[in-house]
């Protein structure tokens, strides 16, 4: 009970913080713990594949955001009316939503099928809801890359945020590790062995699988993360005779080395959001920590939180650092506000929580969840604390390493 | 005077750890191949050298014993040691052969950091045959990080023997 009111207290800070900075036309003022009820049943569609496909699909979206109760039970806040229209194989979706307590209509659009799929028509129309209704982006239209063994060697594979569309990316039959999404959603950079049999970073165009290698300098190329204006890599090399923080642009024209930490091992850079410093792992005091330097260099500042280990550190469009923390021998995923330097926990401790990305919404956590050495990718909603499995149970494999597109998607550069 | 006694405990407290620290630090300074082929001062056994082109005769046959790592350190013990002077034996009586060092992991801890860290492993190993007289242009020094474990068990008996530098003989 009192483990159930902490939580609860930590969640109400966390929200409380998170509100703070909240984007002006918020329009949904109840506590997160709370949901809307919206009343979908003014929506109308079809019994043709693509009109369910697209209702399922948005139906899904809208309670995965975290905002919306759809079963009904209660007086509706929000009332969705619509159709949607099969032209052929494309869709035509015309929606409105209304705030039923002002009776204020917040939103009203028309949506063409542009030829891909009801599916990603669905997530778009989701997106779109959510944020007339909430005042806040969603997360729908989102694809999370990864890292997953399921054919015996480490490939890449990205799907979508609800986790359907899973397709392998890569056939290398070498290591692949640590994808991270260009800005723009159409680039992906990664660590592969695949050419020259050492770690080298590689950059994949998704519309035509083009491959390029960006880095492969003598030793060590890895971690390579976009800048939020994506002209610029943050990444680890080892060239210069230990595993240092560079900056190189994407066309390779500029290479500069951020850290000079003698003895100690750099990793897992991520950039903040206005591109002027960036957080990474070093273990120049004896164990992996957190660090925060700026894109010029000069000396970097720790971040002084508990735990033994503080690792993988995804610094989100919110401002708040989401990393993974070594606490009696469990990895637990926290929260951090940089400017103040307080962290919150937000995983329970039935399992180990890694490798955590944040999802566009500013909300969700995609992360590892590492349960008798079986490794899955969870969904971890930072205000109702519920935790959900990205992929079905069906999907063999271990997985990896998950990165959230679309992260910058609401930050103009 | 009660507190003054308790200062001057705590000073001797201070003066104390301090003076292992500092211990500490010069031991790990004093790691061979820091000072020696290496920048002086750098703490770095220099910059690497370029990768060698096209396809590798890797001299299969060839095998040294794997140098073995305490847990989250790229310390070269000193058990390990007589393992890179049988190496650098090899690489002088062969002036035409070279070696790249694999630094591995265990499974534990972050994946990127393991990276990196299986890299300083390698560099740890590098700066030692250095010291011992080992062109760096002969060497390069690749990170499989926690990916390529000898033994897949989860506890410390897999582990221990996961965490190694392993040598690659090439021409």
């Amino acid at each position: 009970m009192n483990r159930f009111l902490s939580v609860l207290i930590i969640f109400s800070l966390f929200l409380l913080t998170a509100r703070l900075d909240a984007p002006a036309q918020v329009r949904v003022t109840k506590s997160a713990s709370e949901v809307s009820f919206l009343d979908l049943s003014g929506f109308k569609s079809g019994a043709d594949n693509a009109s369910l496909s697209f209702r399922r699909t948005l139906e899904s979206d809208l309670t995965r955001s975290g905002w919306f109760n759809l079963s009904g039970g209660g007086r509706a806040e929000f009332a969705v009316m619509g159709n949607v229209e099969p032209d052929g194989a494309r869709l035509t979706v015309r929606c409105e939503a209304y705030n039923t307590m002002t009776r204020e209509r917040c939103f009203s659009k028309t949506y063409q099928d542009d030829n891909q799929g009801a599916r990603a028509l669905a997530h778009r129309v989701a997106d779109d809801l959510v944020l007339a209704m909430t005042g806040r982006p969603g997360m729908a239209a989102a694809r999370i890359a990864m890292v997953s063994n399921r054919t015996g060697k480490k490939e890449l594979y990205i799907c979508d945020a609800d986790g359907a569309n899973l397709r392998q990316l890569t056939r290398d039959n070498a290591i692949s590790l640590s994808p991270r999404w260009s800005p723009d959603g159409k680039k992906i950079v990664y660590t592969s062995y695949y050419r020259t049999q050492f770690p080298d970073v590689f950059l994949i165009e998704l519309a035509t699988g083009a491959r390029q290698c960006l880095a492969d300098f003598p030793g060590l190329n890895s971690s390579a993360a976009f800048s939020p204006g994506g002209r610029e890599l943050a990444l680890i090399l080892s060239k210069d005779g230990n595993p240092d923080l560079f900056i190189m642009s994407i066309n390779g024209d500029r290479l500069t080395r951020l850290t000079y930490s003698k003895r100690a091992a750099e990793a897992s850079p991520s950039w903040s959001p206005d591109g002027q410093q960036i957080v990474f792992v070093s273990d120049s005091s004896g164990t992996p920590q957190l660090y925060i330097i700026g894109r010029e260099g000069g000396e970097p500042r720790r971040i002084a939180v508990g735990g033994a280990q503080n690792v993988d550190p995804d610094w989100g469009a919110n401002g708040y650092i989401v990393y993974s923390s070594l606490l009696g021998g469990q990895f637990q995923l926290y929260v951090l506000n940089p400017a103040t330097g307080e962290s919150r926990q937000i995983t329970g401790h039935d399992a180990n929580y890694e490798d955590p990305s944040w999802a566009p919404d500013g909300r969700h956590i995609f992360c590892v969840r590492r349960q008798n050495y079986n490794s899955r990718i969870f969904i971890v909603d930072t205000l109702s604390a519920s935790c959900i499995s990205l992929l079905q149970e069906s999907v063999k494999g271990d997985c990896f390493a998950p990165d959230c597109s679309g992260k910058y998607i609401n930050h103009a550069f | 005077m009660t507190k003054n006694r308790w200062f001057a405990v705590v000073a001797l407290l201070l003066v104390c750890a301090l003076c292992m620290t500092s211990c500490r630090a010069r031991k790990g300074g004093r790691r061979a191949g820091d000072n020696i082929g290496g920048e002086v001062g750098s703490g770095e056994a220099g910059s690497l050298a370029t990768r060698p082109e096209g396809d590798l005769n890797i001299l299969t046959s060839v095998k040294y014993d794997a140098v073995m790592f305490d847990y989250d350190s790229a310390q070269i013990r000193e058990s390990e040691r007589t393992k890179l002077e049988a190496v650098a034996d090899y690489l002088k009586k062969n002036a035409d052969v070279g070696v790249i060092i694999e630094g591995n992991c265990d499974e534990r801890g972050s994946a990127e950091y393991n990276l990196a860290l299986g890299e300083r492993r390698a560099l740890a190993a590098r700066a030692y045959l250095i010291g011992l007289g080992i062109d760096g242009a002969k060497m390069q020094t690749k990170s499989y990080g926690e990916e390529r474990p000898v033994n897949p068990g989860h506890d410390e008996s897999a582990w221990s023997v996961n965490r190694r530098d392993e040598f690659v003989f090439f021409k």
